[in-house]
């Protein structure tokens, strides 16, 4: 279609807000879904996103409109995440549209995601629609959040959409006004092919399936196409549009967003942010990529059957996939065995990606204690990186360690300043900007620790502010700490799987938690077991597993020793299901429970 | 005929002799804890059992074997008049044979001796009595669903003594969860001022299908503590001792010179016919079980059918497993010299490591060629076995 009667753009928000839901309307009023085929978020489509509610990964839709004045106008939907973990949908996202839609819940008002969100389209140079949504709930204010939002982004209260989202109240005007208001892809035509590979996804029948926007030029099926960064060579096998499902089209046009199969099976070949360009290639610049997702998080995952460690890889392997931002490496435990070290975005996106191996993959897994990555500076000069709490070198050899640090932004009632701040300082944070919204409502910005928020910070949050405050962070780089790794030894060895690093000043709390933890979770042995935490060699907390004094010695009647020997052996059977530690028997269970982490400290 | 009993050890023996089994698979009450295989209100059938019975151990092959300790359990063998019981035992005698000092037990119920019964069982050939007393504690009695008064228990073993009986074994159960420590104490002291020569007590366990197993699942009574059952343990280690009783077993205690041969027999994995409902049996690395309920093996022995109804051909490595695992209750422990003549060295030779481990653990003692538990860690013996099995 004409240039001139496209237009691309992308709901953003704080997680929540209504996106999802504000595309089913457009969806529907664009009749791209009938009533019938309609479903609430019709766009989260996997199981996960149905379960929890969520989006995980951005959805690309084409919708044809055609407005008050007849004409027909290409829609091209991109509705994107909006939690924290999967910011860095959001961002590729931005880069195959004009504008967005800047969602604002009306009972909310601002909250972190919508700054975050709002700046990386302001940088992009994109038109932004502010929209307060949820107007029909009781709770709304709109009035009072329209101001909020006309002092933040320099408009005028008028110019705010106010619809629902739900209801569909408001939605047709704010179609128009996208019509209206979003500027048309300002791609040449005439130039030779560049599209922009903004998402990929690997489907087991065709390859890897390549999201593209078409910056100029056009891309004809069965054209033979280059990727210009892997530099390699295929052809569009197929071409097509999202409307909502795949339907393929012959050609491409400028500014139009499709999906390009080209029976490519290796994804690491078609690398989101590459640039597809014709072959012969032309001398053409590519287009600007994206960073890769950086994994923020990591841990250990350890199949509870150590044979199903080859599955465990397979899976993994299939699951990258479809995931870009999840990097993992083999490694082994002393405590779990073979499994691998692999790296996440965020806590949710961890949860996530265990849920679908154990899901998809019928697994049954141990994820070990999660970690931020570390570096080391040696006394020789040399410069470790470290993922692994076990694996930080000795400590008479480390000069120096380096741990990540974000810049985190908490916004909340400005009444609760007091309580985000002080627990902002109690997690070593040091506080750069702070910002009112509004008389009632405040952006604060500290630079602290990753290690100090990705656990149970944003559950404190929370709760030191009735639910108000909300959270987002960005990594700001490596900086020096005082950091100690707490080893936790059952009858003097030490449990690699349990190993942890931690600030100097938290160190007795952990190693507190962890051995009282562990005493309620292993079962008495017949000796007693001493717990220990320890920083080197110095035991900073100790529990003790009181010795089990006895166990069944039933009578042996009637000569009847195969029924002894079978339950003794059935005893031991259930044993060999435990981890030995030197002599300690210890059940997979209390390596799950030990390592835990509370799943709703995930939900930031 | 009265036959003197012979030497008894008290240690694991590389050949415990041979030994016979019969089981009376009938009760008057059941107790609530019981899960032996035993039957009430089956009176009609006790004297069609007893002939059965002699009609089986007609069929039976000792394999040239002469019996060197016989035992008659249950259920409750002294249900049977003693004539009953005597013509089993003359059967036994007639089929297998005795050895010149055989020890003959019988397992008797306070309830159904009496003095003269008592005479009569000393005059069948009996030589051993062993009681069940469990408690001398009315109200723990009461609790365990047995009828019988301390002072009837008590009674049965004076009876036992005047009749003659050289041998007396009394039972003892302790850590019900209605016992205290006095309670214990009582029934301690109260057995050694009755005097028997061997006392055996075991820790109250809760078997599944037990009345009172449904009591302690469903919460009406309070499940036993393992805790405080290893201080019942050490309170009677303690008593008896004092009263000169050896503990030669995890639960069997018994004066110098009275352990029990046809114990000691099981514990050194010895063989033995098992004979009667739901007898087990064993001969050279065979277990075989015999059909359980005493109106099927009636029946059985009257179609002339045979009465076993399962067994199991033990391997090598299953077979010294076991005998360790039965050996290491014997408070002598095993003797490896022999233990390796009996079963190869390759089952010891592959644990070397764990064995080194435990040892090194202080949860097993090595001397002189003696391998046995610590006395530590008597009571955890089947974590100690589930490590070395
Ligand atoms: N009352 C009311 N509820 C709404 C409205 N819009 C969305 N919701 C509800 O808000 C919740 C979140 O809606 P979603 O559309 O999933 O929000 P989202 O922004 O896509 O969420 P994420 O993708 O996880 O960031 C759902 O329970 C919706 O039903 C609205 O206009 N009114
Ligand atoms: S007397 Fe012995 S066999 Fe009979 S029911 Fe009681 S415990 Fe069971
Ligand atoms: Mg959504």
């Amino acid at each position: 279609m004409d240039q001139a009667q496209q237009r691309s753009f992308a709901v953003i928000s704080h997680v929540d807000h209504g996106k999802s839901t504000l595309s089913d309307r457009l969806l529907q009023i664009t009749g791209t879904v009938s009533d019938r085929d309609m479903r609430e978020q019709f766009l989260d489509r996997m199981d996960l996103e149905r379960e929890r509610g969520i989006t995980i990964k951005a959805a690309a839709v084409r919708m044809t409109y055609t407005a008050a004045d007849k004409t027909t106008y290409q829609l091209n939907l991109i509705d994107t995440p909006g939690h924290v973990d999967f910011g860095y949908e959001v961002s590729r996202s931005l880069a195959a549209c004009e504008g967005v839609l800047l969602l604002v819940d009306a009972a909310q008002g601002i909250q972190a995601q919508t700054l975050t969100n709002l700046y990386l389209a302001v940088d992009a140079n994109l038109e932004v629609i502010p929209v307060l949504n949820k107007i029909d709930l009781p709770a709304a204010q709109p009035e009072k959040y329209a101001a909020e939002i006309a002092s933040l982004i320099g408009c005028d209260v008028a110019d705010i959409f106010q619809i629902s989202a739900k209801t569909g109240q408001g939605v047709p005007e704010l179609l128009d006004a996208i019509v209206e208001r979003i500027p048309p892809p300002a791609g040449d035509p005439d130039a030779p092919l560049r599209a922009l590979v903004f998402d990929s996804v690997y489907d087991v029948y065709r390859g890897v399936v390549a999201y593209i926007r078409v910056v100029d030029g056009s891309l004809k099926a069965r054209a033979p196409v280059r990727f210009m960064v892997a530099g390699h060579d295929a052809e569009a096998d197929e071409i097509g549009i999202m409307a909502p499902d795949s339907t393929p089209v012959v050609e491409l046009f400028t500014g139009e967003v499709g999906y390009l199969i080209s029976g490519i099976k290796d994804v690491s070949l078609v690398k989101v942010g590459d640039t597809v360009t014709p072959r012969p290639a032309p001398d053409v610049e590519a287009l600007a990529g994206y960073r890769e997702p950086k994994p923020m998080v990591f841990a250990g995952i350890y199949p509870i059957n150590g044979d199903d460690f080859p599955l465990l890889r397979d899976a993994l392997d299939k699951l990258k996939l479809n995931d870009g931002a999840l990097v993992y490496e083999p490694e082994s435990s002393g405590a779990l065995g073979f499994g691998f070290r692999c790296g996440f975005l965020g806590l949710l996106h961890m949860e996530i990606v265990r849920e679908r191996l154990e899901r998809e993959f019928d697994l049954e897994l141990i994820v070990s204690a999660p970690s931020v990555g570390y570096e080391v500076q040696l006394d020789d000069r040399k410069k470790e990186i470290v993922r692994n709490p076990s694996e930080m070198p000795d400590r008479s050899r480390i000069e120096e360690i380096y741990e990540p640090y974000v810049s985190v932004m908490v916004v909340t009632p400005s009444e609760y300043t007091g309580p985000v701040i002080q627990m902002c300082q109690d997690r070593r944070g040091e506080l750069k900007e702070m910002h009112y919204l509004s008389p009632e409502r405040v952006e604060i910005r500290y630079h602290m620790p990753l290690g100090e928020i990705i656990f149970d910070f944003f559950d404190q949050l929370k709760s030191a502010t009735k639910g108000f405050a909300s959270l987002d962070y960005e990594p700001v780089g490596m900086y020096a700490s005082d950091l100690v790794k707490v080893d936790v030894l059952l009858n003097s060895q030490p449990v690699d799987a349990f190993s942890t690093i931690v600030h100097r000043n938290k160190a007795y709390d952990y190693g507190k938690a962890m051995t009282e933890r562990l005493r309620k979770l292993i079962p008495r042995q017949m000796f007693d077991v001493p717990i220990q935490a320890a920083i080197g060699s110095r035991v900073i907390a100790r529990e003790t597993v009181k010795a089990k004094r006895k166990d069944v010695l039933a009578k042996c009647y009637g000569g009847d020793v195969s029924r002894k020997r079978k339950l003794l052996e059935r005893q031991k059977e259930g044993k060999r299901r435990m981890k030995q530690i030197g002599l300690v028997e210890v059940p997979q269970s209390a390596f799950i429970e030990a390592l835990r982490v509370d799943s709703d400290s995930t939900s930031a | 005929m009265i036959t003197q009993v012979g030497d008894r050890t008290s240690r694991w023996t590389a050949d415990p002799g041979f030994g016979v089994y019969l089981h009376i698979p009938f009760c008057r009450h059941r107790c609530h804890y019981c899960d032996f295989n035993t039957y009430e209100g089956q009176e009609g059938l006790h004297l069609a059992y007893v002939d059965a019975l002699i009609t089986d151990i007609g069929n039976c092959d000792p394999g040239g074997r002469r019996a060197t300790s016989i035992f008659f359990g249950g259920g409750t063998p002294t249900l049977l008049p003693a004539s009953g019981l005597a013509r089993i035992l003359r059967a036994v005698a007639h089929n297998v044979g005795l050895d010149p000092g055989a020890e003959v037990t019988v397992e008797a119920n306070p309830e159904t001796v009496d003095e003269a019964k008592f005479d009569a069982l000393l005059e069948a050939g009996f030589n051993r009595v062993s009681i069940g007393i469990q408690s001398l504690v009315p109200e723990v009695l009461t609790r365990l669903g047995r009828t019988h008064s301390p002072e009837r228990a008590l009674e049965a073993v004076g009876a036992a003594r005047r009749a003659g009986f050289e041998e007396v074994n009394a039972d003892l159960m302790y850590g019900s969860p209605w016992e205290s420590t006095s309670d214990w104490m009582t029934s301690l002291e109260g057995v050694v001022a009755a005097g028997p020569d061997h006392i055996s007590a075991y820790a109250l366990t809760v078997e599944e299908g037990t009345p009172l197993h449904t009591l302690v699942a469903s919460g009406r009574a309070p499940d036993v503590d393992p805790d405080i059952q290893a201080e019942r343990h050490e309170l009677a280690s303690e008593v008896l001792s004092a009263a000169a009783y050896e503990r030669y077993e995890v639960s069997n205690w018994a004066l110098p010179g009275h352990a029990s041969r046809h114990n000691v027999l099981y514990w050194s994995a010895g063989d033995y016919l098992g004979l009667g409902a739901g007898a087990h049996g064993h001969r050279s690395g065979r277990r075989y079980w015999n059909e359980k309920l005493p109106r099927e093996f009636v029946s059985r022995v009257s179609a002339q059918r045979s009465t076993e109804s399962g067994s199991e051909l033990l391997d090598a490595g299953t077979r010294a497993g076991e005998a360790m695992m039965l050996g290491l209750r014997l408070a002598s422990g095993v003797q490896l010299d022999e233990f390796t003549r009996r079963y190869g060295p390759e089952w010891l030779d592959g644990r070397a490591a764990v064995l080194a481990q435990l040892e090194a653990g202080g949860f097993l003692e090595r001397s002189e060629g003696w391998l046995r538990l610590s006395a530590g860690s008597t009571l955890v013996a089947n974590d100690v076995l589930c490590r070395l099995l």
